[in-house]
């Protein structure tokens, strides 16, 4: 097990190189010149010039790689080209509310999701079933700005009862974790539905029927155990989707996470900060899939890592 | 159960508005465009918060991206010399100045006892030593662009040919040539502890140290800017303890903030949603006339539209009072010449009324009775797109079949600065502001024949000696009555030819709680709290 | 990557596939879907969505283009059943022409993108080792990309424009359905009828396509509806960032998000566009469900 984890590390910083690589020459290849977006609109030409011999954009694409790579390997990953910050004290600050928001929404998307998906799954075909999955699939039938505004009319302006934003108390946490977890409480309920009813067809959990055994430990200990190794992997994809996507829930909530600053990066072609932050998403989503590879063998300790 | 029937009740109330229709406002001239019914409420605390749409980039005033890094380091940076809340010029740091005959020689005599809020003094050798910090190429300022220009053979050229201090209190610019913005550019020169630069160099933006009425405390860019009262300042101390600068991107957010009272003043406020607002009886909503010019370049490269008639054609094809109602619910004005009133030096012009017939004879004239197609650019905001939809409506009516193009700002900019062979574009919606106020910056980067692109912004691709002869005129003397009169021209020669479309110029809007006083946005959209007061 | 040991019980050979008549199975089929309430009132709303797009243009009391400077912002009325937007167009007018413009844009995008991802899929499942490795890992790299990102790029690079948002959607399409047919092709390879194929000496292709392909379908049909939802939904996504398709063309997820600032002012703009939003997408996942139940053979 030890060796697997160290191996499955190892085979991860090739990736992470040809994202390295992938990303520059995208963020590159993207119209639109930052040493423009600095000097301004009214800029004259030559005052780009210097500008962009300032920022080293007239070197070639690969040389200025090639200094990229240079500076990551000693720990220096630029500045940002917007004010002369250091990227790791741009992005440094905007982990954490990230990061918070993407577990609060997690964990109550999972439980709800999870527990939609049973509920569905073992009255299946009966009204609790289509009750449960018309709750579920209504969270991911509205785009999320739009469930954010709404929540913001309902919760804060109509009935004062919680902040518009910011992340400043629990109480802040509860309109923007409910606005980002909708759509992971829709992907799991009805995940957990169908791959619940597959397992309750097996051998195994009809035995553990027939031996007279409650309806409840049925389902829960044999049925949703089985499951469960198939809906860690749809919850793993879904934080590396959280932790970028982020977006919406940051905008319409003014919270200062990644998601914001990987848009307004972009838009400002703040090429050192986007690098930065996608190569960060790159190995967040590789640590996340190894977790979820781990968590495998805890549930099930059948598999074998090989 | 109970707070069920609330939301529900809440979300009844919002449908019911359905059935109100909409208000038909009109641009107030009182500045109010609503007004509080309870003017007697008071703050819960003495603690100002502002919400704002974009982001506080930066906190080094030599290094400024945008508008609210502006409002938000002259919290606690000053300047020589600053406009007041009436756009006049007065002496801040600076008691007075004098400007030599030849509008050569700039003399600043300097405010005494005045000290950073380090405890150093502030005196002549501290402007000095910010004007070479600023012109120092190693420090990679933004504003090294004001004072250095860039020549196309690679060399530069400074403005200021020398900088002398005959005593400790006074400061004596000479410019190499007259360059009449040169003062109202000394407006945007802040003041910053020399001793503090020695110490943190360019990473002062994260330890701001100057002589304004606040200290800024935490800069949290893309979050907040927090400031707390300078006990020791110089002038009339700030009223308010603290004052918060909150990154509010989205619109209805920020209405909702004011609404519920976690804001004391919300900028901008969409015009849109002032309907909105109207329900909360301490909620004033203030509009102030701005420097902004909304217009539409016409390629006049372009076969279709070197014609002066057909230029005309569409100036007279768009309805600029529905334009203002649809965009700004009324609180613009339409445009009467190529910059706004504000602007100094402004002429009112003939205006292209909207007519339709007249239009549609000018392009029979032209000979272009059935129109043609035409491609029009923009930025791919939510409002921007709003106009460039409207732009197309009118122009349908004159049969110009326009298709939209919403795009990033830097892909704009990428398609907009190429050489004139490879020029794409035939219309741009677009917007400027001169944040210093005169004609020249108004217009010189984007009407001067020597501007077009790539060198800069004149993509209407205009090219007049005539006009171009007034500017550079207008350019070299500080006479205020001789610079109307060549401005005055300028601006008809370039009005007749049309190379925009005309549009308006929109007020600012922002809305504040009726208990904050003394705080307000100016024309060029930046806003003030230095003042700013809570009734308690 | 770990591999779950799938228990292969060698000895039940006798229980290969059984060859029903096809027209027994369509009745069959239809019979067993028609007991599903939901699916059957679902695929009724997307009928009728269907046939809105086609005839609304031809139908609707307003041109959805036309507007009306007199009459901005107006709710709900005897005129304008659902109201008026911005520049004073028909609401209801838009919405229903606009169906054509979504829909196509959605079915177009989803299945461009299940196209790709379950050719790709089949293969790294079917064949294994080097290929498979290769496909992952190139879904791994697409799968790290924010989503969008993607999206900003392809319509930066390739301009805006309805086909280029299809495109976008598509491309964040194909790495998650390639990884779900994957799977699903590993375990349909395991199954007795495949072994019995290979064993009949079939060709590769053959078997990958006649075989293994219809064993994947019920995962893909799952997923092809749950994705139309979502398709819909990132084109007004990205209309929010401000990457839409045709702005000037009449599209629910433009309407919604060029809406929201009337939110509290003219909430018919979003309440129509968002409910006609909700209902479609909820339609097609109930749909979907309904499908997978019907084609499963272990279910009745």
């Amino acid at each position: 097990m030890g060796k697997y984890f160290c191996k499955r590390v190892v085979s991860a910083i090739p990736l992470l190189l040809v994202i390295s690589f992938v990303v520059f020459m995208f963020i590159h290849m993207i119209p639109g010149d930052p040493a423009r977006m600095i000097a301004g609109q009214d800029a004259t030409k030559e005052d780009v010039e210097v500008v962009r011999e300032q920022l080293g954009l007239n070197d070639p694409l690969l040389v200025q790689y090639g200094n990229y790579m240079k500076g990551l390997f000693t720990g220096d990953l630029g500045d940002s080209v917007k004010n002369g910050k250091t990227v790791v004290e741009t992005i440094a600050p905007r982990m954490k509310p990230t990061i918070m928001l993407t577990i609060s929404a997690m964990i109550w998307a999972t439980i709800i999701g999870i527990a939609l998906g049973i509920i569905s799954a073992v009255f299946h075909g009966r009204s609790l079933d289509y009750i449960g999955m018309i709750i579920a699939i209504s969270g991911i039938s509205v785009p999320s700005f739009w469930l954010g505004l709404e929540l913001i009319q309902g919760f804060s302006v109509a009935l004062n009862w919680l902040p518009t934003g910011g992340l400043d108390s629990w109480q802040s946490y509860i309109l923007p974790s409910l606005t980002m977890g909708a759509g992971i409480m829709a992907v799991l309920g009805r995940f957990t539905r169908s791959t619940m009813l597959e397992t309750m067809r097996e051998d195994y959990v009809r035995t553990a029927r027939a031996k007279g055994l409650k309806e409840t430990l049925v389902v829960m200990r044999h049925a949703f155990k089985n499951s469960l190794i198939e809906i860690i992997t749809v919850a793993g994809l879904q934080i590396g989707g959280l932790l970028s996507g982020s977006v919406m829930a940051e905008t319409v909530f003014s919270i200062p996470g990644l998601g914001r600053l990987l848009v307004d990066s972009i838009n400002f072609r703040d090429y050192k900060v986007v690098q930065a932050l996608l190569l960060f998403f790159a190995a967040e989503y590789i640590v996340i899939n190894l977790i979820v590879d781990v968590l495998y063998g805890v549930i099930n300790p059948k598999i074998r890592y090989n | 159960m109970k707070n069920r029937k609330k939301v529900l009740a809440a979300l009844l109330a919002g449908v019911m508005t359905l059935s109100m229709g909409t208000t038909v406002f009109a641009a107030a001239e009182d500045g109010y465009a609503v007004k509080a019914t309870n003017t007697d409420a008071k703050s819960g605390d003495n603690d100002l918060v502002i919400a704002i749409e974009g982001s506080v980039s930066s906190m080094d005033p030599a290094n400024i991206p945008d508008t609210n890094a502006i409002s938000a380091t002259r919290g606690c940076y000053e300047m020589l010399v600053a406009f007041n809340k009436d756009q006049e010029l007065e002496g801040q740091l600076a008691e007075s100045w004098e400007v030599s005959e030849d509008s050569l020689t700039y003399t600043f005599h300097l405010r005494e006892g005045v000290k950073f809020s380090d405890g150093t003094d502030f005196n002549a050798a501290a402007v000095v030593a910010n004007y070479e910090r600023i012109i120092d190429p190693e420090n990679k300022l933004r504003q090294r662009r004001t004072y250095v220009v860039a020549q196309p053979d690679g060399t530069e050229k400074f403005r200021v040919e020398s900088i002398e201090t005959p005593d400790d209190y006074t400061v004596v610019f000479k410019l190499a040539e007259a360059w009449s913005p040169f003062i109202n550019r000394m407006s945007q020169f802040c003041m910053i502890s020399p001793a503090a630069l020695e110490e943190y160099g360019n990473d002062i933006m994260n330890h701001p140290v100057g002589t304004g009425p606040f200290i800024c405390t935490e800069w949290e860019e893309g979050d907040h800017t927090t400031f707390e009262r300078n006990e020791d300042y110089w002038g009339e101390k700030a009223s308010v303890d603290t004052v918060t600068i909150k990154e509010v991107p989205e619109a209805g957010s920020r209405t909702a903030m004011l609404q519920t009272g976690e804001a004391d003043l919300v900028y901008p406020m969409p015009a849109d949603q002032i309907a909105a607002i109207q329900s909360n009886d301490d909620v004033n909503v203030l509009a102030a006339d701005s420097n902004i010019m909304r217009y539409v370049t016409l390629n006049m490269d372009l076969p279709e539209l070197k014609d002066e008639k057909v230029r005309q054609a569409m100036n007279y094809a768009i309805d600029k009072d529905a334009y203002i109602q649809l965009m700004y619910s009324g609180y613009a004005k339409p445009a009467t010449s190529i910059v706004p009133s504000i602007i100094g030096g402004y002429k009112e012009q003939t205006p292209y009324t909207y007519d339709v017939e007249k239009a549609k004879e000018l392009m029979k004239e032209a000979g272009y009775e059935d129109g043609f197609k035409l491609t029009l650019w923009g930025d791919n905001t939510t409002q921007e797109v709003k106009g460039m939809t409207f732009i197309k409506q009118m122009l349908s009516q004159i049969n110009i079949d326009v298709e939209v193009l919403p795009m990033e700002p830097a892909t704009i900019s990428d398609k907009i600065y190429v050489e004139k062979e490879d020029a794409e574009i035939n219309m741009w919606y677009v917007n400027w502001s001169a944040s210093d106020f005169t004609m020249d910056g108004s217009v010189r980067s984007l009407l001067h024949s020597s501007m077009v692109p790539p060198t800069s912004a004149n993509t209407a691709y205009y090219v007049n000696e005539d006009f171009d002869k007034l500017l550079d005129e207008g350019l070299a003397t500080a006479d205020p009555d001789k610079q109307a009169e060549i401005y005055g021209e300028a601006q008809t020669i370039a009005w007749e030819a049309a190379p925009w479309l005309f549009l308006g110029n929109d007020q600012i809007l922002y809305a504040a709680k009726s208990y904050l006083s003394g705080a307000y946005v100016s024309p060029d959209g930046a806003f003030n709290f230095t003042h700013a007061e809570l009734a308690q | 990557m770990a591999q779950t040991n799938t228990n292969l019980d060698q000895n039940k050979f006798a229980a290969a596939e059984e060859l029903p008549k096809a027209q027994s199975k369509v009745k069959e089929f239809t019979k067993k879907f028609m007991k599903r309430k939901t699916a059957v009132v679902s695929l009724i709303f997307i009928l009728f969505i269907i046939l809105m797009a086609i005839i609304a243009p031809f139908v609707v009391p307003y041109a959805p283009d036309q507007p009306d400077y007199t009459a901005l912002l107006q709710g709900p009325s005897a005129a304008h059943i659902w109201g008026t937007d911005e520049f004073g167009q028909d609401v209801f007018s838009r919405l229903m022409v606009g169906s054509r413009l979504s829909l196509s844009c959605a079915l177009i995008a989803t299945v461009i993108g299940t196209a790709g991802g379950v050719v790709l899929g089949l293969i790294a499942g079917f064949y294994g080792g080097f290929v498979d490795s290769l496909i992952m890992r190139c879904c791994d790299v697409l799968f790290a990309f924010p989503d969008i990102l993607l999206a900003i790029a392809v319509v930066a690079i390739i301009g805006p424009g309805m086909v280029n948002v299809m495109i976008a959607v598509a491309v964040f399409t194909v790495p998650s359905f390639a990884r779900i047919i994957r799977s699903a092709t590993i375990s349909v390879k395991q199954s007795l009828y495949v072994e019995v194929a290979r064993s009949l000496g079939c060709k590769n292709s053959r078997i990958l396509f006649v075989h293994v392909f219809p064993g994947t379908i019920q995962s893909m049909i799952v997923n092809f509806t749950m994705r139309i939802g979502t398709a819909i939904l990132a084109a007004s996504s990205l209309s929010f960032l401000g990457f839409g398709a045709n702005v000037t063309e009449p599209d629910w997820g433009a309407m919604l998000s060029l809406g929201r600032n009337y939110l509290n002012t003219a909430p018919h703009m979003v309440l129509f566009p968002g409910i006609l939003i909700f209902l479609t997408v909820l339609a097609f996942n109930l749909l979907g469900d309904g499908l997978r139940d019907t084609l499963d053979p272990k279910m009745n």
